[in-house]
């Protein structure tokens, strides 16, 4: 796992960038639509991941951030009248920002008062974008123009999926590099022992800032990415129902690894879509679905789908 | 002004204290399992409805509800220990920290909470149970409190009094405590640990059951009133995660919080007070406001 990526690595994302530009061509604008979902849900997972798989901190702050990225690529725009390919950057450098402002309170608690912390955090946040209504549009949401790359509108599942998917082949090579880098093996030192990892020379403070900043931005990255497939957003979008889907997408995957978080992202982000068009009238067992499935992951797969699919082969190779 | 500051103090009080309950029943699971409760309120919500269906369906009167209440949310907090957490604690994976997995297993049972209450018909309105207690209105001077709000109180009181003898006096009390100090100790002189845990877990969610029942007939019950748990989270910050008495001050503060800045800033301000308060506490003082210098959890 350790070194640098390899070029063959990279390969898969460069079939994605390409699929991206093919599958708009003759794909139905309502699979485009689950696609971009799914892109936009697996850069918020793989920044959860690096931050609870790598680094082994709870936080729930992850939504705010996302947030802040959807809001602020919007009125940076709308407000300042900044270009898109600026105001993408600028938000998700803003919800970096912010993480970095967070993260120093927060790199001295630990587990569970993390979590407690980052959850207020999170709530609070949500309660901002719907009260401070002169600027967020408050409960009735905020109507966004199609955002304009380089003279081409976007704003439709249609002409942003070539984007969003060339979006999320940057964060999987930025993500490959960062894990397999100096940071990353800091990370794993870190989650697996705070005292073993300062021991060995590691700043342990500094590592948990900056990877809770680069989760941050991670985040701020996916709220751009829904401003160009949507034309409304609201604060119910950022509220706790939806942390409660990453963090399960990061769970039932597999924690700590890039194939499991997508793996992860794919079964959760289409379970939705599965239960609402073979059982419509299941869809109420939705909420007692998704709990159900993260009670029996923590009892059953404490490695997650893609950890049990490694071990299980590593296991009948050993055997044999 | 004054009567309406008075007001405002004597019902956040009286809210304060069902807050405290909730509190408490998240810092002994906490103390005992280190686990934070995120279902907690869930069992709060599902109290409240289990109130309404022995009040509605089986016709139960007030005082039988209680119990049956908490009796079967304690078998279903006991169950969830025994069955998930046990699981979930001896199936630790290197490298993963087993308590992100526990607290992780707390968020979806309360998903299933939620669903499964959303699943029963009328539970999608907002709905309100029958005061347990009528009569006149009491006045002092200008502050008026209703029979029911003394009730509230008194039976907060009792159960934390019961509480407090039970962990005290009891030989299964101490033997809990001793779990919730040192579980590798306790198990060398002979304490059940494990019975200790499924009996922590059912306490505690008998005791959000009771406050469930309390607060559907204050204010009102919905399937999304879980969210509630944010107050007691708030009011077990004040004390630190570790104090009992720390929570009910705690509990009692964040009501009295709650009725003044709905008076003072606005009513939209109320739901953020309590986010607020743990920021505020956990980057300061997370020892909590009652709480000596930190004292380090073993590594």
């Amino acid at each position: 796992m350790h070194g640098t990526p390899r070029l063959t690595r990279l390969l898969p994302l460069l079939a994605l960038v390409l699929l991206g530009a093919l599958l708009p061509l003759f794909v139905p604008q309502y699979y485009l639509y689950i696609g971009n979902m799914l892109m936009m849900y697996a850069v918020l997972a793989l920044g959860l991941d690096l931050l609870l798989g790598w680094a082994g901190q709870f936080a729930f702050a992850h939504i705010a951030f996302f947030g802040v990225g959807a809001y602020g690529t919007v009125l940076l725009q709308s407000r300042l009248g900044l270009p898109f390919v600026v105001s993408m950057p600028l938000a998700a450098l803003l919800a970096g920002l912010l993480g970095l402002l967070i993260a120093f309170p927060a790199a001295r608690l630990r587990a569970v008062y993390l979590a407690l912390a980052t959850f207020a955090f999170a709530e609070g946040a949500q309660w901002l974008f719907n009260a401070w209504d002169t600027v967020t549009g408050g409960a009735d949401g905020l109507r966004i123009k199609a955002p304009l790359l380089f003279g081409r509108a976007l704003g439709d599942d249609l002409r942003a999926f070539p984007f969003i998917a060339l979006i999320l082949a940057l964060v999987v090579a930025a993500t490959m590099y960062l894990t397999t880098s100096r940071l990353g093996r800091a990370l794993c030192a870190i989650r697996d022992s705070e005292h073993a990892a300062a021991a060995s020379g590691i700043d342990v403070r500094m590592t948990k800032v900056i990877v809770f900043a680069l989760s941050a931005c991670y985040a701020g990255i996916a709220g751009g990415m829904l401003t160009t497939f949507q034309s409304f957003i609201h604060p119910e979008s950022f509220g706790f129902a939806q942390v409660v889907l990453m963090l399960s997408m990061v769970v039932v995957g597999g924690l700590g690894s890039l194939a499991g978080t997508l793996v992860g992202v794919l079964a959760l982000g289409l379970l939705p879509e599965v239960l609402r068009t073979t059982m419509r009238s299941l869809l109420i067992w939705q909420e007692l679905v998704y709990g159900l499935i993260l009670v029996l992951a923590m009892m059953y797969m404490p490695r997650g789908l893609w950890g049990t699919f490694v071990r299980g082969k590593a296991g009948r190779k050993t055997s044999r | 002004m004054l009567e309406l500051v008075l007001q405002s103090v004597a019902s956040g009080i009286v809210t304060g204290c069902v807050y405290a309950l909730i509190a408490l029943s998240v810092v002994i699971i906490y103390k005992s399992t280190d686990v934070i409760n995120f279902a907690g309120g869930e069992i709060v919500m599902l109290g409240g409805y289990l109130g309404m269906m022995g009040l509605v369906y089986l016709q139960f009167p007030y005082t039988l509800v209680f119990v049956y209440a908490a009796a079967c949310t304690f078998v279903v907090g006991a169950f969830f220990d025994r069955v998930v957490l046990t699981k979930v604690l001896g199936r630790a994976v290197p490298g993963q920290s087993i308590l992100v997995a526990m607290v992780i297993a707390t968020v979806g049972l309360s998903y299933v909470l939620k669903g499964s209450v959303r699943l029963f018909p009328y539970t999608e309105d907002v709905r309100r149970l029958p005061p347990f207690l009528s009569g006149e209105p009491v006045f002092f001077g200008t502050v008026v409190l209703q029979p029911q709000d003394f009730a509230i109180v008194g039976i907060c009181t009792f159960l934390m009094l019961v509480l407090w003898a039970f962990f005290s006096l009891s030989m299964t009390g101490k033997a809990l405590r001793a779990t919730s100090q040192n579980p590798r100790a306790a198990a060398l002189v002979g304490v059940p640990v494990r019975t200790m845990r499924m009996t922590v877990w059912g306490i505690a969610s008998g005791l959000s059951a009771v406050a469930g029942i309390l607060l559907s007939s204050k204010l009102t019950m919905s399937p999304d009133m879980g969210v509630i748990v944010i107050l007691a989270f708030a009011a077990a910050a004040i004390g630190g995660f570790a104090s009992l008495p720390g929570c009910i001050v705690g509990g009692i503060i964040l009501g009295v919080i709650q009725n003044l800045v709905g008076l003072f800033v606005s009513s939209r301000a109320i739901s953020v007070a309590p986010f607020l308060v743990i920021m505020l506490i956990l980057a300061l003082r997370p020892q909590g406001l009652f709480g000596g210098a930190v004292m380090a959890k073993k590594v």
